[in-house]
């Protein structure tokens, strides 16, 4: 009985020992950063050479962005609209890749390489550089009027978003590196022997599809999702995070409101994977709180 | 465990089955690569192809112009661009090396051991992962100046090791790892450590593989620290540098050759890290010995 407990007191010391380097940092530059930034969001702060001088305003600076300020609720449901639309198409997409990677061909370690490439340049300086020189567009598709052939041939309302998935479609494609991973090490854990036995007793294709990998790897997918949204709000290619870093040097706003708009798209981020969680996490397998028990 | 698809990759022979899967992997394939193709002809380009309307993707008559330009600016500023590339690399160097083993420490403890209140831990990353990196930039500052990091090599160092994504891409792989594994290595007698470093490590290398990939991508191609951290000048990185260099030049006509040279230097490095480290990243879990 004493030993046990002693046990698991050990447990639990090398538990936290693990995780101390990690909540130290943590810490210091995450939980303050962000708690000193809540707090700055309730302020109208001005800073000079002698400090920083905080002034408490209450709400104002929410008020202001949802009331007053011209661009920050059209921008920010601008960008909430194309990213429901990208989520599901990067999902998919990275799916179907690692799908066909996972089936038995040759050279399948070339084409991993190659659909994990783009994880390499869609950070820092190197994209927003691509984009500057016009890598993102696909010029083939302009070239043989592939547009014009939509437009003409379309009702606007249909033509309109496949017309924009397709000049974002690389862009799309270049976010769906991890997410192929991800998919493959789940792909790859499903037991064969399973495929075998369903083809046995007559299973086609399309049915162990759904009902036999699709189920597996489920997991996978609500960490995709995750994944998928986390990176498409934060990274720095986004109009919403260029207008909170204006904000924040302009003198008549401030870091006050700047740290108020950042807020706000947090809470936006929030409610969407919340959604996520309780759509794909709820039932059977996966729950995030009792993973790993 | 002789039912282990990994070991039924690639098979020896073409069969004419597998066309189809040829034929889309490909054609998706070069829409991932038109980038990095782009970006070297780009730097090739001579000044009136880069002006060229409309533009073209591949350049015409390639010369290496652009980049002796470079090596001109960079040869009249007062520090040697070897300084800059000297702080990139330490930086970069501790950068992933130590955010590997505390992500990786983390996630292992976080995922199979038992104490209170690590639910709660993860969850504060998961929060953290959301939040946007801009709007921490001042307080960040007032911690780096309260510990002294300031113009100290550690200030590249230190705020970079807290990585929420590589906590949470960690954790999610050694969730896959089942207990009897860690159980089996206990009953022979094996203690935390031992198992962390014998099992967990060797099973996670391909999460680990893509974290080091992710902590380089941020280290390598960080300006902030040296903007908001670095007043020394000899203390800035590689990156820093670039950005000064084709900054004041962009609006000029023959900026944007050098501009596009260097970020085809900037970017190699991250090919060459890829490249060596993809292997070990796309194996996935093939080689974990689990299934």
């Amino acid at each position: 009985m004493l030993r046990r407990m002693f046990r698991r007191n050990r447990e639990m010391m090398t538990g936290y020992m693990f995780v101390l380097p990690w909540i130290l940092g943590f810490l210091l530059f995450m939980a303050y950063p962000i708690y000193f930034s809540l707090n700055m969001s309730f302020n109208k702060v001005i800073i000079s050479s002698n400090g920083i001088k905080k002034d408490f305003i209450r709400w104002n600076n929410f008020k202001y962005a949802f009331l007053s300020d011209p661009k920050y609720v059209e921008e920010l449901l601008m960008f909430i609209k194309s990213v429901v639309f990208m989520i599901p198409i990067v999902i998919v997409f990275s799916l179907l890749v690692a799908l066909l990677i996972n089936q038995p061909i040759r050279f399948k370690g070339f084409f991993r390489a190659i659909f994990f490439l783009p994880v390499v340049i869609t950070s820092g300086q190197v994209v927003k550089e691509l984009f500057a020189q016009g890598a993102a567009s696909v010029p083939i598709v302009e070239r043989y009027g592939i547009i014009d052939y939509l437009q003409n041939n379309l009702d606007p309302s249909w033509s309109e978003p496949i017309i924009s998935i397709i000049q974002q479609l690389i862009v799309i494609l270049w976010y769906s590196g991890v997410q192929i991973l991800i998919f493959l090490a789940g792909l790859q854990k499903v037991n064969s022997q399973i495929y075998e036995a369903a083809s046995i007793d007559g299973a086609s294709p399309w049915e162990i599809f759904w009902k036999i990998t699709l189920p597996s790897i489920k997991p996978f997918i609500l960490v995709n999702i995750i994944y998928t949204v986390v990176d498409l709000f934060t990274n720095s290619l986004n109009n919403v995070i260029d207008l909170i870093k204006v904000n924040m040097f302009q003198i008549d706003t401030g870091f006050g409101y700047a740290t108020a708009l950042a807020w706000i798209y947090f809470m936006v981020i929030f409610t969407i994977l919340l959604v996520v969680v309780l759509v794909f996490g709820r039932n059977d397998d996966y729950n995030p709180r009792k993973a790993g028990r | 465990m002789s039912s282990f698809q990994g070991s039924k990759i690639n098979p020896a022979t073409f069969n004419r089955s597998q066309i189809k899967f040829y034929l889309f992997l490909i054609a998706l394939a070069v829409f991932m690569i038109m980038p990095i193709v782009f970006m070297f002809s780009q730097s090739l380009k001579p000044i009136n192809e880069l002006f060229l309307y409309p533009p073209r993707f591949f350049v015409d008559n390639p010369s290496l112009k652009n980049f002796y330009d470079l090596i001109n600016v960079t040869s009249v500023t007062v520090i040697p661009m070897t300084r800059f590339l000297f702080n990139s690399i330490v930086v970069t160097g501790a950068v992933v090396f130590l955010s590997i083993v505390i992500s990786a420490m983390a996630g292992f403890a976080l995922s199979k051991l038992k104490f209170k209140s690590k639910g709660v831990i993860f969850e504060a990353n998961i929060i953290a992962l959301m939040f946007v990196p801009a709007s921490v930039a001042i307080p960040r500052y007032l911690i780096v100046d309260g510990l002294g990091l300031t113009d100290n090599m550690l200030g590249h160092i230190i705020p970079l090791l807290a990585m929420p994504v590589g906590l949470f891409l960690i954790k999610q792989f050694v969730d896959q790892i089942p207990n009897d594994l860690i159980e089996a290595a206990a009953m022979d007698g094996a203690g935390n450590f031992t198992v962390f470093r014998k099992v967990i490590i060797p099973v996670i290398m391909p999460a680990l593989a893509t974290v080091a990939i992710l902590a380089f991508q941020t280290a390598w191609n960080n300006t902030e620290t040296s903007e908001i951290y670095m007043n020394t000048e000899t203390l800035r990185t590689f990156a820093f540098y670039m950005t000064t260099l084709t900054g004041n030049l962009e609006n000029k006509v023959a900026g944007q050759g050098i501009a596009a040279a260097a970020a085809l230097i900037m970017f190699v490095p991250n090919l060459i890290i890829f490249v060596i480290m993809q292997s070990r990243v796309l194996d996935t879990m093939a080689h974990s010995g689990l299934k």
